[in-house]
């Protein structure tokens, strides 16, 4: 062959050469890939089935509660883990769904230490939610007579929790378990030409195609969930929502974007979206839009942002991408609320980002959830105060506001029942914290010490004792941790529709676990109802708008606002209520946030100058954790309007209730088995409530604003 | 004839005891030697890789590394020497007067007794149960009502007082607005008791219909109540909590048995305790 003939042919090769990368390119960088797509017609999506779980149960013929059109408040808590929790049942949990559910009905349950667990009045609702993750595996594996738990991988589980091997010495043992042997265990895949990699793929169920995973003991943990759920709902007496833990984090330094996925109806899909079909945030809230549109409505609520290490709310999405209007409405379309606070501390500010509001520092937890050893968590990012100031600045720039959610608390705990009071606390993971020398709130006996320092020896994890003059402590962490909180719904009624509702237009608050009451609503002619008439509510609702709402600009008035707190009948008197304000100066393009004290107890007036109520001088003593009963007040109820009010600023507002200072459960810890309180925690706390904002909408100004960088896409992502 | 000699009787007797004593004694020794040969304990210390590999990956997620061979020695000795040390002490009986290993074999055995109950029980005995504790399945009686609310900020006490004597003489009341409403319709006593606390529930009892009856006072302030309407507790009928009285017998059951099963053997035991000791 000539050269001239290889020329000529490298010349008619080129261009087609060069079409056929420019086509590839072109596909890669607009990301539509045809091809792909025409083979996902042929997949089916398992997770989009939809099953009915309701129970035929006889119609009871109890006399039922009327609706109340002023809505009453309903506390419950969303955040409830039992057995079918992978973690849980490696903590020495047995409690079942049902179990959880008796509790929240004011029956007694064992914890797993053996001691009686029992609220002081039952809650209105509940909702179990086991990690969707691996939901049901462990106990699974904790079985050799189970098919898979004949494996050889299963071992270091057999029998994990027959109750012999339910003692707090095991806790070291229990948490290497945790940490490291379960991650190893669940990752192998089986080889490529198994059948089991296909129907993983025809399905679109990744989970099918790992070794360590039965998808028929999944299914069936995940309808025993349901089942349970529907078994116990109660119309008009008690509420439970199916539901689960969607457990993702981003790939790089484990920012905890954990979040709960709530269904308001008997119907639910086949198995829970997890962290195994993505980890992308993202594609949860694409799943929950098509269940929507199959007729299961569903919110998600994302928890413990204080732990993600600044991730949970970031200015840019899971993939780094700039935030546009297609992520922030398809974000609050399924992500109406946030947990502010639970047992793993409280996410509503942080010193370091609020240097001026003195009660900032509350219950704050500042390691990654989840991290050994323990790491360091970034505050910016995490707190629900600075992401409601970042959505004013993305909407600012014409990105949307991803960051316009309403709050609740819940508790996380992994024993199927909740620890709401300080007095009566058991912490959340069974074993590892269920008693008060584990959680480090009274000294370690010569002995624990010792036992304590070899288990970490023996399993490579940091020294976790400290050395005070008190003596020698646990310090597992377990002392950042908290009895909180609950979640509150304004409800017409206690039906699961009637609740979720309130969910979705964000008329809640949280509180960091007692049944402190709080109303707020805001309007322009608020100060024209007699607040000690029968009718405030109902004129209220009328005039203005509640929590959750937005309140738009009219005629560029003077909002103003009406709070009304009522204390916890069994709780401590409230000391003040607080208004927190944030805005975004249309001037500068600056956020900024203020604290005004609007209502204090004991008639003391509130000082124009400083916006800070006098002291009204209520203390605890310690030595018994006795307060003083006559201090304080039964409830607060005032008309606030702003002073430092511009029409032009995009702003928000939300409600701050606080309790006169009580002992925190460390405290009651060590002086109900005759310690002192540990020198180096707060001895006392201030239990709050936190109600949902009321946003201020401006008039939209002439001015149009460019995204910064100008590569942001104005259309929605899909 | 001979002549019965008791004392050759003895020592023949004597002398086959002795003998039999001997054999005895010799097949003893026989079957110790053979129980030393079998159980004799073994020396050998099986590991499992599965084991060791837990071992080597925890260590790997807490230093971020694979470990180099000497540190994986390292980790297996420290496993040998663990065994060792635990099978020594079981040879010196450590095992014996250990509470916390005393408590684990308790635990074992309650466990084994719940574990042998039966499943589903039979129709009498659930109807026998629900006969038994009706009072699980008993639905509260529920009032309707209205009511004047005066807060105990603002001197709740002589402010109803003043309100009850002005309602006998209809002269129109000032009082103040109740955090959860002025109506209630069918509300059972235990939701009384929750949206007001301090035992309110307990004025409701015997108290007239259609009539204002107080001042009482609740967690808030002080209340005169106006009741319209009264619904009496009754109990749920059998078939309308079937399940919730099964699941509830189950639950009873497993904690008997373990009770059981103690009061029984129990009987076969003497607790000798001193009489005199002073705690």
């Amino acid at each position: 062959m000539d050269i001239k003939s290889i020329l000529k042919k490298a010349l008619i090769a080129a261009p087609i050469i060069y079409l056929t990368i420019a086509l590839l390119a072109y596909v890669d960088v607009n990301n539509s890939r045809p091809i792909l797509t025409i083979f996902k017609n042929i997949q089916t999506d398992s997770a989009l089935e939809i099953v009915d779980f309701s129970e035929d149960k006889p119609e009871v013929n109890k006399p039922k509660p009327t609706p109340n059109n002023d809505r009453n408040p309903y506390y419950g808590d969303l955040h409830v883990h039992t057995k079918h929790s992978f973690d849980a049942y490696v903590f020495g949990v047995t409690a079942s769904p049902d179990d959880a559910y008796r509790y929240a009905k004011g029956e007694g349950i064992l914890h797993p230490l053996g001691y009686e667990m029992k609220l002081r009045e039952p809650l209105d609702f509940y909702s179990v939610t086991d990690h969707g993750f691996y939901m049901g595996m462990i106990q699974a594996f904790s079985d050799p007579t189970s098919d898979i738990g004949k494996k050889e991988f299963t071992k270091p589980f057999h029998n994990l929790n027959r109750k012999e091997n339910l003692t707090p010495e095991s806790a070291g043992e229990r948490s290497n378990i945790f940490s490291s042997i379960l991650g190893a265990t669940i990752i192998q895949l089986y080889p490529d030409w198994h059948p089991k990699l296909l129907k993983a793929w025809f399905t679109r169920n990744i989970q099918v195609a790992l070794k360590s995973f039965d998808y028929d003991v999944h299914k069936s943990a995940w309808a025993d969930v349901a089942r349970s759920a529907n078994e116990h709902n109660d119309p008009g007496h008690f509420t439970t929502f199916i539901g689960y833990e969607f457990t993702t984090s981003t790939d790089v330094e484990g920012g905890n974007l954990h979040r709960n996925v709530i269904f308001n109806s008997s119907t639910a899909s086949i198995r829970p979206w997890t962290r195994i079909d993505s980890l992308n945030p993202e594609d949860l809230w694409t799943w929950q839009d098509a269940l929507r549109d199959k007729g299961v409505d569903t919110v998600s609520i994302p928890h413990n942002s204080n732990g993600s290490n600044g991730q949970m709310f970031e200015m840019e999405t899971f993939k780094a991408n700039a935030i546009n209007r297609g992520y922030s409405e398809k974000r609050m379309r399924n992500e109406p609320l946030v947990e502010i606070t639970q047992v793993k501390g409280t996410s509503d500010t942080h010193p370091l980002l609020s240097p001026d509001d003195e009660w900032a520092d509350f219950e704050i937890m500042d390691v990654r959830v989840g991290s050994r050893p323990p790491t360091y968590s970034k505050p910016s990012g995490g707190y629900v105060r600075e992401a409601y100031l970042n959505g004013l600045t993305l909407d600012f720039t014409n990105q949307g506001n991803p960051y316009k959610f309403g709050l609740i608390g819940s508790t996380d705990t992994h024993t199927g029942a909740g620890a709401f009071e300080e007095s009566n606390y058991w912490s959340k993971v069974g074993l590892l914290d269920g008693d008060p020398e584990n959680r480090g709130s009274i000294p370690l006996t010569e002995e624990n010490v010792e036992t304590m320092n070899e288990y970490m020896q023996a399993f490579n994890q940091p020294v976790s004792t400290i050395e005070l003059d008190q003596g020698t402590y646990a310090n597992t962490g377990f002392t950042q941790w908290g009895a909180s909180g609950l979640a509150v719904a304004w409800a017409e009624e206690n039906t699961r529709d009637s609740i979720f509702k309130a969910f979705k237009r964000k008329e809640t608050f949280a509180t960091s676990g007692p049944r402190i009451a709080v109303r707020f609503f805001g309007g322009y002619n608020l100060s024209s109802i007699d607040l000690n008439s029968d009718s405030l509510v109902s004129e209220a609702y009328k005039k203005g708008v509640t929590m959750g709402a937005d309140l738009m600009n009219d005629d560029n008035k003077t909002p103003e606002f009406i709070v009304w707190a009522q204390k916890d009948k069994n709780g401590a008197p409230l000391q003040r209520v607080q208004i927190v304000k944030g805005w975004m100066d249309s001037l500068s393009g600056r956020p900024y946030e203020k604290v005004y004290d609007v209502a204090c107890s004991d008639g003391l007036e509130v000082d124009p100058l400083t916006n800070r109520c006098p002291d009204n001088g209520a203390r605890v003593n310690i030595s018994d954790c006795s307060i003083p009963q006559n201090i304080g007040s039964s409830e607060l109820k005032t008309v606030w309007q702003d002073p430092e009010f511009n029409s032009k600023d995009k702003s928000f507002y939300y409600v701050r209730v606080l309790e006169n200072p009580t002992c925190r459960w460390s405290t009651w810890d060590a002086i109900n088995r005759g310690f002192e309180a540990r020198e180096d925690l707060h001895e006392t706390i201030q239990e709050r409530a936190w109600s949902s904002p009321i946003w201020y909408v401006p008039q939209k100004t002439g001015v149009e604003v460019i995204p910064l960088g100008g590569s942001i896409q104005l259309r929605s992502a899909d | 004839m001979e002549v019965f000699s008791y004392e050759a009787l003895i020592n023949k007797n004597y002398f086959e005891l002795k003998h039999k004593i001997i054999i005895f004694f010799t097949i003893g020794i026989f079957l110790y030697l053979i129980d030393i040969g079998l159980n004799s304990e073994s020396k050998d210390i099986y590991i499992s890789d599965q084991e060791i590999l837990s071992l080597v990956s925890a260590w790997k997620s807490q230093v971020g590394r694979e470990p180099t061979d000497d540190e994986i020695s390292r980790i297996i000795n420290n496993l040998v020497d663990e065994e060792i040390l635990y099978r020594e002490a079981l040879l010196l009986g450590l095992d014996n007067e250990d509470r916390i290993i005393k408590r684990r074999l308790a635990q074992k055995i309650s466990f084994l007794k719940q574990e042998s109950i039966s499943i589903s029980p039979s129709n009498t005995e659930i109807l026998n149960f629900y006969n038994k504790n009706k009072d699980k399945y008993f639905v509260n009686p529920s009032y309707s009502f209205t009511h004047y609310y005066f807060s105990s900020e603002n001197n709740s006490e002589d402010r109803s007082k003043v309100a009850m004597q002005q309602i006998k003489n209809n002269i129109e009341v000032n009082s103040d607005s109740f955090f959860l409403g002025k109506n209630f319709a069918a509300e059972d006593i235990l939701n009384i008791d929750s949206n007001f606390g301090n035992n309110f529930s307990s004025n409701f009892l015997d108290a007239p219909l259609n009539k204002w009856i107080g001042p009482y006072r609740s967690s808030f302030g002080h209340h005169i109540l106006f009741i319209t309407d009264f619904q009496p507790g009754f109990y749920l009928d059998i078939e309308d909590v079937l399940n919730q009285v099964e699941v509830d017998l189950l639950q009873i059951k497993r904690d008997k048995a373990v009770q059981d099963f103690l009061n029984k053997i129990r009987l076969e035991y003497e607790v000798i305790i001193n009489p005199n000791l002073k705690i």
